[in-house]
């Protein structure tokens, strides 16, 4: 999924260099528009169908011209489809004043029947306009039929004649027998002496004439091509050095130093030819007769150097370490040397080629040429099926190796026989075309299989880390091991996203395709690939999903703008503060959402079939997350509470962390993160301690034996309650005789605190306070003489503990068993009614 | 969660556009088009009621009314009293 999305994107950056020469069109058509305005969409659309007629016929005429080369054609046929495209598209501008005129024609009616009175001048006249109207607008749209069958005759005309060109290359059948070689050789003895003479001339002209242009635009191409090369071997370096080793170095090293050293010399060479023809083209030293000559001579040493690098990253023969494959090293030795060979003799052959073509030398020139070539590489061929590469198991590499296993000797015995009898037979271009493919196609897809392989290993986990590059980060940039591993993995996508986006537009041009061609298939791909009825496109939707992360960036950064800007500076409340925040967010990536959607082609208004198919969904299995997001907006609205609030409900109680769409974040005073369902803060009652303001009551009973005065443990108590700090004057502590028992007399201290969050602090220092006061003053023990029955706990650790903290705490500690349990478990059925007793009772 | 996952997928599939033009006949009796589409030029009886699919990449039609129209292909046409409505 992630490598699909990638190769998306690399693609899309690649083409969009390609858009902009799309665009134009639409950009020449709209300048017209402001003259236009005053004519009437009739003329308008007459005047445009004639410029269309007018294109057709020059593209008519192009493609006359151009009937034997398959580049131009295939250039043409972009440009007849576009046009085809147009006059649809101004017929299809005619229509909303068709619709006018029909409507109103409605509007007038039927002209009235014979016998009938007769209707008025007026109407019966504005019919008549609006007839000849109707006509007009039919005849245009006729005519507009017309040309459109006309582009589209066009259009399939070019495929079929470039089909034909094709097979024509191919297939073209010449008789070889003596004489033709007879005039081959009179012809070559030509050649040779008006190339000799052209080349020389246009040497001699440079040099006198255009000395600076020549010597600056080599200068200008070859510092191009030593800062590329000086940049990638500093950037490069421990991916294309092979060191003298004297083991073996790892897998994925050696399969990317083949891989990289292969395409990093192959690149510079490509500028360098690239930049050298520009120069010299743009220098104005090039003459027509010159410049195919120049570039068929630059094409052919960029396919030798990548031929030979790759012969050479692979069969390694110098270094028997850093070869891929298990050869021996003379077997490595003569591969290469046959592969170079017949690299060099295709390349001459189709340079010798492009010499008759220029020199006009007589076809069957050609022919030989190409005869010899391909014989020459069957021979080749059919020779390596005679180098004995093979090293059994176990063997060193530099012995004696084993001759091939039967099935590849007999391959290249066959192939080899083919391409002679394809070419004495006299299909010379099929012989020349499989020749071609053998070592170019064959070169290619060794370095996509070796890219792939790269990229698989370097993708592997942790794989990164082992190789030399891994090091050198970890060195330079002290990357972590995840980092490197991520590192690794993105490196492994990268690399398949370059092997097949490089690797196959170059076996389609190999195959004989056109660029022209690869670029409209790759813009098709982009814009609109059709499935069923249904049109999707990549860019249409790489654009909504761009919209919508940027629309969710800008919620986000207004949302920390508002907060941290606006309300906190005008003192909002948190509770709204939050609210709002909350509101924006969800307000911005539904504006997002929509925005992007509708970028992406969606169609919205078929969102109201969606939205009845939904509403079945929300009645059955979306009903709780719906009722949840809708209590969730109520609660923003409404705030019961806000975030920090101690709430309590059913069995939750805890701290307000986060109200998010569906759940509300409670943390318990255990630290336990609980997420309670927006819905339940609907639907039940909620106890807020901390809604309106922190204050609050907290009660601590205190059970005392008749031998004591009770005014004067009330008085005590008073004073106990008033001595603390955090308890507040107003509303006053009270104590409070509340209840007789059988042996004791039960007390209450309530006091008022203004945060009721430090409630239990408080309460422990008052016991203790109040132990201490009542054991000096012998107001007799603050606690029943008889140890109280504890609550029946649910044996468990809990229970245990309970017993082990009453133990530990000796008498004091028994006051109220209950309390301590509160700390505990905020969660409990006993400690929150424990909560109630000490704080709710009045 | 897979219920809310399900549910978007469905929202997308039913937002995807429809792209080729959709004729249907109101009328009560058939309507045949002349469909001009590529090079050929054929002619599509569509029955009372009945809806048809034509031209993913633009065509032009004559509808029974004597009018002729362009369409771009992802347009949805009623036929009524023998005359389109583009919609």
């Amino acid at each position: 999924m992630m490598s699909k999305f990638f190769a998306a994107f690399l693609c899309l950056s690649m083409f969009a260099a390609s858009v902009p020469v799309m665009a134009q069109q639409p950009a020449v058509k709209a300048a017209p528009q402001p003259v236009a305005e005053v004519a009437s969409p009739q003329a308008q659309a007459a005047e445009q169908l004639e410029a269309a007629r007018k294109n057709l016929a020059r593209l008519t005429d192009q493609i006359k011209n151009a009937k034997d080369d398959d580049g131009r054609l295939a250039e043409l046929k972009v440009e007849v489809d576009a046009a085809a495209k147009q006059i649809i598209a101004t017929s299809v501008a005619t229509r909303p004043r068709l619709d006018e005129i029909k409507a109103r024609l409605a509007e007038l009616g039927d002209p009235p029947a014979e016998g009938a009175p007769p209707e008025a001048d007026v109407v019966a006249q504005e019919r008549k306009r609006l007839l000849a109207e109707r006509g007009e607008i039919n005849a245009l749209t006729g005519t507009a039929e017309d040309l459109s069958i006309q582009a589209t005759k066009l259009s399939n005309g070019i495929t079929a004649t470039r089909r034909a060109l094709f097979s024509n290359a191919l297939l073209k059948h010449t008789d070889i027998n003596g004489s033709i070689v007879m005039d081959a050789m009179a012809a070559l003895t030509l050649e040779l002496r008006a190339s000799t003479r052209t080349v020389g001339s246009w040497l001699t002209f440079a040099w006198n004439f255009k000395r600076l242009q020549l010597l600056s635009a080599l200068f200008l191409s070859l510092c191009a091509a030593l800062v590329l090369l000086a940049g990638t071997r500093k950037l490069f370096f421990p991916l294309i050095h092979r060191e003298l080793l004297s083991e073996e170095p790892g897998y994925i090293t050696r399969l990317s130093v083949a891989f990289w050293s292969t395409m990093v010399p192959t690149a510079a060479m490509a500028v360098f030819a690239a930049t050298s023809y520009f120069f010299l083209q743009a220098f104005k030293v090039l003459r027509p007769d010159i410049a195919p000559l120049i570039s068929i001579t630059l094409a052919v040493c960029v396919a030798l150097l990548f031929v030979s690098t790759l012969s050479n990253a692979v069969l390694a023969p110098k270094q028997s370490v850093w070869r891929l494959v298990r050869v021996s090293d003379g077997g490595a030795r003569l591969l290469a040397l046959s592969i170079f060979a017949m690299a060099v003799v295709n390349g001459l052959d189709y340079l010798a080629g492009t010499v008759s073509e220029v020199m006009g030398s007589p076809v069957v020139l050609t022919v030989v040429k190409s005869l010899i070539a391909t014989i020459i590489i069957g021979i080749i061929l059919m020779a390596m099926s005679l180098i004995k590469p093979i090293v059994p198991a176990g063997d060193t590499l530099d012995g004696q190796g084993k001759p091939w296993p039967r099935a590849v000797s007999l391959l290249f015995v066959f192939s080899g026989i083919v391409l002679i009898l394809a070419a004495l037979s006299g299909y010379v271009g099929l012989a020349r075309f499989i020749a071609t493919q053998i070592v170019m196609t064959g070169a290619i897809l060794v370095t996509m299989y070796i890219g792939m392989l790269t990229g698989k290993a370097v993708a592997k986990q942790n794989a990164l880390a082992d190789t030399i590059v891994g090091r050198y980060l970890e060195k330079r940039f002290g990357l972590e091991q995840v980092a490197l591993d991520q590192t690794g993995l993105a490196a492994g996508l990268g690399i398949y996203v370059l092997v097949v986006l490089f690797f196959i537009p170059l076996i389609l041009l190999q195959w004989g395709f056109q660029i022209a061609d690869i670029e409209a298939w790759a813009y098709r791909i982009f814009t609109d690939i059709n499935i069923g009825s249904i049109k999707i496109s990549i860019v249409g939707i790489l654009a909504g999903i761009l919209l919508f992360a940027g629309g969710y960036v800008v919620t986000r950064w207004f949302q920390r703008w508002l907060d941290g800007n606006v309300m906190a500076r005008s003192r909002v409340d948190t509770g709204v503060r939050n609210s709002v925040k909350t509101g924006i967010g969800y307000l911005g990536i539904g504006l997002a959402g929509l925005i992007g959607i509708s970028a992406a082609g969606f169609d919205l208004s078929n969102l109201a079939l969606v939205a009845g198919a939904l509403s079945l969904g929300v009645g059955f299995g979306l009903q709780n997350i719906v009722s949840n997001f809708v209590s969730g907006l109520i609660l923003l609205v409404e705030r019961p509470f806000k975030v920090g609030d101690w709430v309590v409900t059913g069995t939750t109680e805890g701290f307000v962390k986060r109200i998010s769409v569906r759940a509300t974040e409670i943390e318990t005073f255990q630290r336990q993160t609980i997420m309670v369902p927006n819905s339940l803060f609907i639907n039940a009652s909620v106890g807020n301690w901390t809604h309106k303001n922190k204050l609050g009551r907290s009660d601590i009973p205190v059970t005392v034996s008749y031998d004591s005065a009770p005014r004067q443990v009330m008085d005590t108590l008073l004073q106990i309650a008033a001595a603390h700090p955090l308890v507040l004057k107003n509303p006053e502590p009270q104590a409070v005789f509340t209840a007789f028992g059988e042996a004791t007399m039960t007390f209450e201290l309530r006091v008022y605190l203004a945060d009721i969050v430090n409630g239990n602090g408080v309460r422990n220092d008052l016991r203790l306070a109040i132990y201490e006061r009542f054991k000096d003053e012998g107001l007799g023990a603050p606690f029943p003489k008889e140890v109280l029955e504890p609550e029946p706990l649910p044996p468990g650790p809990q229970a245990d503990a309970l017993a082990q903290q009453a133990e530990a705490a000796g008498p004091g500690g028994v006051a109220s068993p209950a309390e301590e349990t509160f700390k505990r478990s905020g969660t409990q059925r006993r400690p929150r009614r424990v909560t109630v007793d000490a704080v709710g009772d009045d | 969660m897979k219920t809310l996952v399900s549910a978007c997928v469905l929202t997308v599939a039913m937002a995807l556009p429809a792209w080729s033009a959709t004729v249907t006949n109101k009328d009560s009796e058939a309507a045949v088009l002349v469909v001009v589409e590529g090079e050929s030029r054929m002619e599509v009886a569509i029955s009372a009621g009945g809806t048809e699919t034509i031209c993913p990449s633009g065509c032009f039609i004559t509808t029974p009314s004597g009018d002729r129209i362009g369409l771009q292909g992802d347009e949805t046409i009623e036929i009524v009293n023998g005359s389109a409505v583009v919609k």
